[in-house]
């Protein structure tokens, strides 16, 4: 089982990691275009 | 209105994303909740997850090659779609990269190895490096008629190892599984339960993936501006050095 959670651990903890980074930097450059 | 936004997000993005929320929640229940098989324990679980992530990848680089023919064709041609390729390639990186990543852990689960050279996971490792040699080109600085130009090319000659890379199982021997929808040997076809897991990951993965898209277009849509306003800042700056004190 626990390559299982692996398999689903590694997938969520990168695309959520990735998506933060996406909306934090969207923000951060639309702030800095004011 | 870009420039007037405190973020990438909009009605659209809430929507997309909360339908991704619930079918990425939907996906990992059902997928963690299937039944162990004979002939595969309990790692069979992972075809919620593994087959999503590996289409979402198929998705991105479909995207960059057909955003990049339409920069390409003259009566199409706007800085958006070279933009969504760039975006779309982006994203893929990070979905072939998970593609290898839960494939590995299922080889390692499964084959007792964590890497094989085999035709599908060399295939995958191939679409990875294409995918990062393409975001790499991109930041290759030079004039953007030109980046845009040899990048939908590239865009367009990477998505030949898609069709390659799909029907490997079937062109070589591999170790890797065969497809498991529509297979030809009558009644091998794989448990409905699996299946709908499956395809509900393909859902999930598909809306992830559409997410992600228009936030990272946004954003580069956000740095072409940012970019023109430091060209023509700079621009009026040696216009105003060059008139005599």
């Amino acid at each position: 089982m626990s390559y299982v959670w692996a398999g689903y651990g590694v997938t969520l903890v990168t695309l959520a990691a990735y998506s933060v980074h996406l909306v934090r930097r969207g923000r951060q450059l639309a702030r800095s275009r004011k | 209105m870009e420039e007037t936004r405190r973020s990438t997000g909009s009605a659209l993005t809430f929507s997309l994303g909360l339908a991704a929320l619930v079918s990425v929640v939907a996906t990992v229940a059902l997928g963690l909740a299937l039944p162990s098989t004979v002939e595969q324990s309990d790692f069979s679980r992972l075809i919620a997850i593994h087959p999503g992530v590996a289409w979402a990848s198929y998705v991105a680089f479909g995207v960059t090659a057909l955003a990049g023919a339409l920069w390409l064709w003259p009566r199409t041609r706007r800085t958006d779609w070279d933009l969504l390729a760039g975006a779309s390639a982006e994203v893929g990186v990070v979905f072939t990269g998970l593609t290898l990543a839960t494939g590995s852990i299922w080889g390692r689960a499964s084959w007792g190895v964590w890497w094989a050279w085999d035709a599908r996971l060399t295939l995958s490792a191939l679409m990875f490096t294409l995918l990062l040699g393409y975001c790499a080109l991109r930041r290759v600085p030079g004039d953007p008629d030109a980046v845009a130009r040899r990048s939908a090319i590239t865009g367009l000659l990477a998505v030949l190892v898609v069709p390659v890379n799909h029907f490997a199982v079937e062109w070589w021997r591999t170790l890797h599984q065969g497809r498991s929808l529509l297979q030809d040997i009558p009644g091998n076809d794989v448990d409905g339960k699996f299946i709908f897991a499956m395809t509900l990951g393909f859902v999930a993965m598909t809306l992830v993936y559409a997410w992600l898209v228009v936030h990272r277009l946004r954003i580069a849509r956000l740095e072409a501006g940012i970019d023109a306003d430091d060209l023509d800042a700079a621009i009026e700056a040696r216009r105003r050095e060059a008139v005599p004190a």
